[in-house]
């Protein structure tokens, strides 16, 4: 009888252990970010990861999201479209992701977009440039960005920041990478200089593997530009700033404030280079960067701490749109979900990113810009938060 | 005045990178297409030395550039070496791969940041003004210089020197060199450190200039077309080639388009395959035979 008794409790034990599921374990939110972290323009992409990292840790540490942990798995597509797209279809069909993410060049894209709505399931930009089928007034209902850069809009506020600034006449130079983003948004910017009276003396599309600048730097210093408008990957902008500057140039630039801006700025201490952007620098030593600062200093994050301000936005945003998201999650609720976020960014951007069913952008783009003072040996704001309505 | 400036720093930077390509190629026939990434951890090397050795901008450099000379030994040594005797093409497949890994490590150890040694070498890029309103960096001055120094010194080694000689010998004709007496992984040793040294110096030059990053290696690839238009095997032909690829480089930028400059070089490179496909001073039948 005893033995019965040992056998009977023995198969109980088995069946607790190996097939009834843990009463108290979480099941995770989980996100599938393809994301390139070697490979070209890496250097603005990697540090997300770091930020993201930081940012979900912290949250499953205090509990996750309406009580579950959030789960980001995030593989490295090398900016190549191939890998982006097996890495999106094995998040969504093995990892049973509910949300893709993406932070590469543009050519992955359309191999994610595809498998996401082939699987229906969203797709969230979070660093890669804004895809224009996020942008209203009838955006793709599975794909939404929070990149602090937006072509159309930025040359906007860029050329009227320049007319602003300029009591002389302007003689514009236009620089831009030669990719098709790039030089899109530079062809854009002339013809809007055009119908704002500005005049553009020169325009360059510089190749990527460029061993040297000076070439085109020549021509627009010999076209006699006074103020240059760069918008292109951080390398192009800053490097052609350079050349024109070994030449001896002595006018005014301007460029987009990628994540590596404030650093350059700092290394520079050039008081006619202006950078422009939409998020707020650590010289601003706000509360939310002290948290960013610290954090990053404690976990020992690979890139510096003021690399990680997009990121940590892009995750601001995936929480407030977790927390929206009923137990259990479907992609379905998550879309649902994104279509009316409004995540409060802490002075990190100049106002709330909101997403609405007919704008998966975001209502207002707040733009800042920056530059090095000798005289204060800092950097300093030129131009506070100034909203452009994004219709 | 600026354009001809332009065109002589560029084609002394060409000059420099393609010095390697072709020292190996002269050397082991081996078309080492893993050159850019060398050239780029040698510039790396530069930065390491001058973050951690301290900001004496000369030891930095001598550091570096021995360190690139070893980079060369240690992949003959542990990599190339047992490739010898194997078809050219297994050999390029190896540089292709020994490529993949060493970007994959430069990624690891340095990640995707800017980096910029001059900041930790303590020196200024200053520009220099010249006759005609022309301007140089001084890393442009460097570069210039650096061209003529390590190409008078080849040329005067190879001509007058022993070592030269035998060099010359296992290129043309690595058999009777063996028979010789001539030992030949020690001079294809000695051309893969030179190679890495002369690739080394034209990535500390560029990375002074213009800074550092994992991209650096497409400014290798980039270089690519000037050694296959000056013949894979002459080091003379190096020169003419670098000078006539920077000028029709720069010539596009002036009077086609910023973005023809990206072509420019391939357009040399096929009219020289159609009209001399071994190069401007390239042995023909080594051409033929590969």
């Amino acid at each position: 009888m005893k033995r019965k008794i040992l056998a009977g409790m023995l198969v109980c034990l088995t069946f607790v252990v190996f097939l009834v599921p843990p009463a108290m374990a979480k099941d995770p939110y989980v996100i599938g970010f393809s994301m390139a972290m070697t490979g070209r323009g890496s250097g603005i992409y990697a540090p997300i990861k770091d930020a993201f990292d930081l940012y979900f840790k912290e949250i499953n540490a205090g509990g996750g999201i309406n009580g579950h942990p959030v789960k980001i798995l995030i593989q490295d597509n090398a900016a190549q479209p191939s890998k982006a797209a097996a890495q999106a279809k094995k998040f969504v069909t093995q990892d049973k992701a509910i949300l893709l993410m993406n932070a590469a060049l543009s050519s992955t894209f359309a191999p994610m977009i595809k498998v996401a709505k082939r699987y229906k399931v969203p797709i969230f930009f979070a660093g890669s440039v804004c895809p224009k089928e996020v942008y209203p007034p009838n955006p793709d209902p599975m794909q939404f960005c929070s990149t602090g850069f937006a072509a159309k809009y930025d040359s906007r506020f860029a050329l009227s920041f320049i007319k602003e600034q300029s009591k002389e006449p302007i003689n514009l130079g236009l620089v831009a990478m030669n990719i098709p983003v790039s030089r899109g948004e530079i062809d854009f910017a002339e013809e809007l200089s055009k119908s704002m009276g500005i005049k553009v003396s020169d325009k360059e599309a510089i190749p990527p593997p460029t061993p040297d600048y000076t070439p085109f730097a020549t021509k627009l210093k010999s076209a006699g530009a006074n103020w240059v408008y760069s918008w292109a990957p951080w390398v192009t902008e800053v490097k052609t700033l350079e050349a024109l500057r070994k030449l001896r140039w002595k006018g005014k630039y301007l460029a987009f404030a990628h994540i590596q801006a404030e650093e350059e700025l700092a290394r520079l201490k050039d008081d006619n280079f202006y950078v422009f952007g939409t998020n707020a620098f650590f010289s601003d030593d706000l509360e939310i960067h002290k948290a960013i600062k610290e954090a990053s200093l404690k976990e020992k994050t690979i890139y510096p701490h003021t690399k990680l301000v997009e990121g940590w936005i892009a995750a601001m945003v995936l929480e407030e749109i977790l927390k929206k998201v009923s137990w259990p999650p479907t992609p379905e609720k998550v879309r649902v979900a994104m279509g009316k976020v409004k995540a409060e960014t802490k002075g990190l951007r100049g106002g709330s990113l909101i997403w609405t069913k007919d704008n998966h952008f975001r209502t207002i783009n707040y733009y800042r810009v920056y530059k090095w003072d000798s005289a204060q040996n800092k950097i300093v704001t030129v131009k506070d938060w100034t909203p452009l309505e994004v219709k | 005045m600026q354009v001809i400036v332009n065109i002589v720093v560029l084609g002394s930077l060409y000059c420099l990178i393609c010095c390697g390509y072709v020292l190996i190629y002269r050397a082991s026939r081996v078309l080492n297409l893993a050159h850019g990434e060398i050239m780029s951890l040698g510039a790396y090397f530069l930065f390491t030395v001058a973050m951690s050795v301290g900001s004496h901008p000369a030891l930095s450099f001598i550091c570096a550039i021995l360190m690139s000379l070893v980079l060369g030994l240690i992949i003959y040594q542990f990599l190339m070496r047992f490739m010898a005797g194997e078809s050219a093409f297994a050999a390029v497949l190896v540089t292709i791969a020994m490529g993949i890994l060493l970007r994959g490590l430069t990624t690891l150890i340095w990640t995707s940041q800017d980096w910029y040694p001059l900041q930790y070498l303590g020196i200024e890029n200053a520009s220099h003004l010249l006759m005609g309103d022309g301007v140089i960096s001084t890393f442009g001055i460097i570069a210039v210089v650096s061209f003529v120094v390590i190409y008078a010194c080849l040329f005067t080694s190879f001509k007058f020197t022993r070592w030269g000689l035998r060099m010359r010998a296992v290129g043309e004709n690595p058999l009777f060199a063996s028979q010789r007496g001539i030992r030949l992984h020690r001079y294809y040793a000695v051309s893969w450190a030179l190679a890495s040294f002369s690739a080394g110096v034209a990535g500390m030059i560029q990375a002074c200039d213009s800074g550092l990053n994992p991209g650096m290696f497409h400014i290798g690839l980039k270089a690519f077309p000037v050694v296959v238009v000056a013949g894979l095997d002459s080091l003379a032909g190096v020169i003419p080639a670098a000078f006539i690829v920077a000028l029709v480089e720069i010539l596009a930028i002036n009077y086609i388009s910023p973005q023809a400059s990206e072509v420019a070089p391939f357009v040399v490179l096929l009219g020289m395959l159609l009209i001399r496909p071994w190069g401007l001073f390239g042995t023909k039948e080594e051409i033929e035979r590969v």
